[in-house]
């Protein structure tokens, strides 16, 4: 008997419709699964078998023939374990569809338990704009299922769940198929009670979280800018650059607190409007760490480490998942130790920041990610990080200074539009120091300057005007033409020079809420250093 | 073949050093006489005066060609003197014994300058340091002086980048031969040191190459070249050391910048002032008291200079504290704001007109002052 199902892959961050189809025939009972099955998926039969057998089902002892189609693409991973058990529960008749098409998305444990899949947002929309109004998601996914429009999403936390919905109120037969308490396994089975009770799986209470053990790999917390003592010039030039949205290197010493500066970028971005939180929502759906359910409201901050490779900065590896630069799409991308990350994978950099997306070019064909972010960087002015101290001298050979800025290559130096020397704080400023405002008041000036930018380009940012747009956002009246004229002559500026000064002198007007540029925004603008003419202590 | 023409071949003979070129020129009492006796075999019966098989068969080569050094200064466009030339700087003669040759290229009445200075210090400078360099030659270039230094990265560079500012005329004695300049990064400032009146000088034929022994060597001359020798920064092994006890040892004086106990960049510096009759350097025009310079050479007069306050008064409120608070000394934008009480954004514009006078200049971190600022005295 054949049964017909349907689900989703994603492939970039869209979903695409594949078709599951179950034939059970007479003959040896062995299962195949065609259709350019990856490894997770050809294990999925021994899920399956575990789960059906599991769940109060019986496994057929026949020649079970799953076909996904279409046949030429490549499908990977296990969301598609739930279509494929149900298929067989139908096809070998254990249950009645009740008509009406159900699509189906979930991986499932060998004790029959669904569980959550990355990408069932956009996989979801595929599914409703494709006329499936009713999809069967893994629970922990509803939240986002349910973002959709116009879709009906069941949130199932086993597969006799799943069975149950698709049989509809005719045909239970799996409501009376009997449990066999003795083949559940006991964790599993325990985390699935409690999820069936109405609890998020993910709540259920571990071993290790009851006895108190620290969450290691969570994010250190945010930083108030009240926190931070001293560095007036530098936050003055953070806040710019956040309102702006325009790319910002910080340079200083160790111990100078670039990246104290940086954990407080979280605190001091506005929040996401309607478009953007549901790009990011899909973002990170597809990359399987949406951890809550609804839309995502907070701006992204991205900090990888300085061993990042090629794969995990820009995307691709060998199932193509979105890079960081993805994930910081509409939000922060922040490389700490900038000059220690590998060459190439910096210059992988310049085509997001210039395009805002990232290409990447298969045999198969390309896929291209959103990737329109801010990048923050931080490094040392030389290896040893004591070049131009006023008071201590570097220990660095000669040239190595230069030698080490340079490793950041100029191309993605312009693209950097403000450079900010960060001095080392003198131990006893940072006793005494008063308290600077807290991000509160900063992020209030942020999110009106920002207003102030979107009103006039809408989902653009300064940083993102095109350089006739940046003109006419200016208003120069003629005695400023004539000053821009002489500080492009005399600090020997190229047009993209000119461009970042108008831009940055835009946003610093924003900011005090100025609607033409006054000369004091132009000359504060261009006394903000340009990171592509780079400290060279040559002479 | 002139007895010139030898001499500039025998010493430019690699392997040849002062030792075995005044030795072979006392026993021979010429250098084409010591061409011909060495390729026609002679031996040397002191022993310090040896030489080896390879240096035997360069000085044989250049009996033979003795035209191929004056070629290759032809070539590159130097110059030569040797202490046969009536213009031989006379202040080389007081080093024992004197270059043999000087290749030189740029102005050669340099040398003779009535008033040369020798501005020396360490490689890697504190940025106070650099700028403090840099204020001393402008005031020696005021004071009408030639500012001799060795075109090294730091104290050397930033001495002779001010001179070359402040429309002065400098001398860059160089550690290597003059097919190999100094510094990469001081190709640029090596041209303009020539474009301006000054000039560049070795002792060494045009391409020997510079080694870890030819640079303290040269500091001999660059202290000889100098009346006076300052050291601007100097570390407790600092080459700027070896020319300050040249210059001492050449009955030339010495001033030092001090700075405080402890600090381990002017350790150097402090140990001369305690060990040696080197003076401290108090303040410019301290200096310029101290080195006679109070009054010009006659037929020089004052440049239309611009006082410190008049140039001040030219400047807007913001400016003016921002220039201020620069004139005691390199500060970076963040001390700016803090020690000027002036919000960051118009600190930020006041450095943009500053820069746009051409009155402070941004290095690494820091604004320093420059142009009429940086003649203006310590305090």
């Amino acid at each position: 008997m054949l049964a017909t199902l349907v689900t989703a892959v994603i492939s970039g961050l869209r979903g695409e419709l594949v078709r599951v189809e179950v034939d059970v025939a007479p003959g040896l009972p062995v299962c195949h699964i065609v259709g350019l099955p990856d490894a997770a998926l050809s294990e999925a039969r021994e899920r399956v078998r575990g789960a059906i057998r599991n769940s109060g089902f019986e496994y057929p002892l026949s020649r079970i023939t799953v076909n996904l189609a279409p046949a030429d693409q490549r499908k990977r991973g296990a969301a598609y374990d739930l279509a494929i058990a149900v298929g067989i529960l139908v096809a070998s008749g254990q249950i009645r569809t009740s008509g009406g098409a159900w699509a189906l998305l979930g991986e499932l444990s060998l004790g029959g338990a669904v569980r959550p899949v990355p990408g069932v947002l956009p996989m979801v929309a595929t599914l409703a704009r494709a006329g499936y109004g009713r999809v069967v998601v893994p629970a922990a996914n509803v939240g986002e299922a349910c973002l959709v429009t116009g879709v009906e999403a069941a949130g199932v936390d086993g597969l006799d769940d799943a069975a149950r919905l698709v049989a509809g109120p005719r045909g239970r037969r799996a409501a009376q198929a009997e449990r066999r308490p003795d083949l559940a396994v006991s964790g599993d089975g325990r985390t699935r009670t409690a999820a069936m009770h109405g609890s998020d799986t993910r709540a259920a209470p571990t071993a290790a979280a009851s006895r108190g053990l620290p969450d290691l790999g969570a994010a250190s917390d945010r930083v108030d800018l009240s926190d931070i003592r001293g560095q007036a010039h530098a936050r003055w030039a953070l806040e710019v650059a956040l309102a702006g949205s325009h790319n910002l290197l910080l340079v200083g010493p160790p111990g100078a607190g670039k990246t104290l500066l940086a954990r407080t970028i979280p605190g001091l971005l506005p929040p996401l409007d309607d478009d953007e939180a549901l790009e990011v929502t899909v973002i990170e759906s597809v990359s399987g760490r949406l951890m809550r359910s609804g839309l995502r409201r907070d701006r992204p901050f991205r900090a990888p480490h300085h061993t990042a490779s090629y794969a995990a900065l820009v995307g691709g590896g060998p199932h193509l998942s979105p890079g960081e630069v993805t994930q910081a799409h509409r939000g922060v991308l922040f490389l700490d130790e900038l000059a220690e990350f590998d060459r190439n994978v910096l210059d992988a950099l310049r085509q997001p920041l210039e395009d805002g997306t990232v290409e990447l070019a298969r045999a198969r064909g390309s896929i291209r990610y959103p990737a329109r972010l801010q990048l923050v960087a931080a490094m040392n002015p030389c290896r040893c990080g004591w070049h131009g101290d006023l008071q201590r001298a570097c220990r660095c050979g000669d040239g190595e200074a230069d030698r080490y800025v340079r490793r950041v290559s100029g191309p993605l130096m312009d693209r950097l539009d403000l450079r900010v020397e960060m001095p080392r704080v003198p131990p006893s400023d940072l006793v005494g120091a008063a308290r600077g405002e807290s991000s509160a008041v900063v992020a209030g000036r942020i999110a009106v300057a920002r207003g102030h930018a979107l009103r006039r380009a809408p989902h653009r940012p300064n940083a993102h005007l095109p350089g006739a747009a940046v003109v006419s956002a200016c208003r120069l009246k003629r005695s400023q033409e004539g000053l821009m004229r002489d500080l492009a002559s005399a600090g020997g500026m190229t047009a993209r020079g000119v461009h970042r000064v108008l831009r940055v002198a835009r946003t610093i007007a924003d900011l005090g809420d100025r609607e033409g540029v006054a000369d004091e925004d132009l000359l504060a603008a261009a006394g903000l250093r340009d990171p592509a003419a780079l400290p060279s202590l040559a002479a | 073949m002139t007895e010139r023409d030898a001499w500039l071949a025998l010493a430019s003979v690699s392997g040849v050093g002062e030792t075995i070129f005044w030795g072979l020129i006392a026993a021979h009492g010429g250098a084409t006489e010591a061409l011909r006796a060495v390729a026609s075999g002679w031996k040397p019966r002191d022993d310090e005066l040896r030489i080896v098989r390879q240096t035997r068969a360069a000085i044989v080569e250049a009996f033979r060609d003795p035209g191929t050094v004056a070629q290759r200064v032809g070539s590159l466009g130097l110059w030569t003197l040797t202490p046969l030339d009536r213009g031989y700087p006379p202040r080389l003669r007081v080093v024992d014994p004197p270059p043999a040759v000087i290749f030189g290229r740029g102005d050669i009445d340099c040398l003779t300058a009535e008033r040369t200075i020798a501005v020396v210090g360490t490689r890697r400078p504190t940025l106070i340091g650099r700028q403090m360099a840099a204020r001393i030659s402008t005031r020696l270039v005021e004071a009408g002086a030639v500012v001799v230094s060795g075109l090294a990265i730091g104290v050397d560079g930033a001495a002779h980048a001010a001179t070359v500012a402040a429309g002065g005329r400098t001398v860059a004695v160089i550690g290597g031969g003059h097919a190999h300049p100094g510094p990469r990064a001081h190709r640029g400032l090596g041209r303009s040191i020539v474009d301006t009146g000054g000039a560049i000088i070795s002792e060494l034929a045009p391409d020997t190459l510079p080694t870890r022994g030819t640079f303290p060597r040269r500091n001999r001359i660059i202290s000889a070249l100098g009346d006076t020798t300052i050291v601007v920064e100097a570390p407790g092994r600092s080459g700027a050391l070896i020319t300050a006890r040249h210059a001492l040892e050449q009955g030339r004086s010495v001033l030092a910048v001090p700075g405080r106990p402890g600090d381990p960049s002017v350790a150097g510096c402090l140990a001369l002032l305690r060990d040696t009759p080197a003076r401290p350097l108090t303040g410019l025009d301290e200096m310029i008291v101290d080195l006679g310079y109070d009054t010009l050479p006659e037929g020089e007069t004052v440049s239309g200079r611009l006082s410190l306050a008049a140039a001040l008064g030219l400047l807007g409120t913001a400016e003016r504290a921002v220039a201020e608070r620069l004139v005691k000394g390199p500060a970076g934008a963040d001390a700016l704001v803090s020690e000027t009480g002036l919000t960051p954004p118009v600190v930020s514009g006041a450095i943009t007109l500053l820069m746009l006078r051409g009155w402070i200049a941004a290095m690494g971190p820091a604004y320093l002052a420059t142009g009429p600022l940086l003649a203006a005295d310590l305090r």
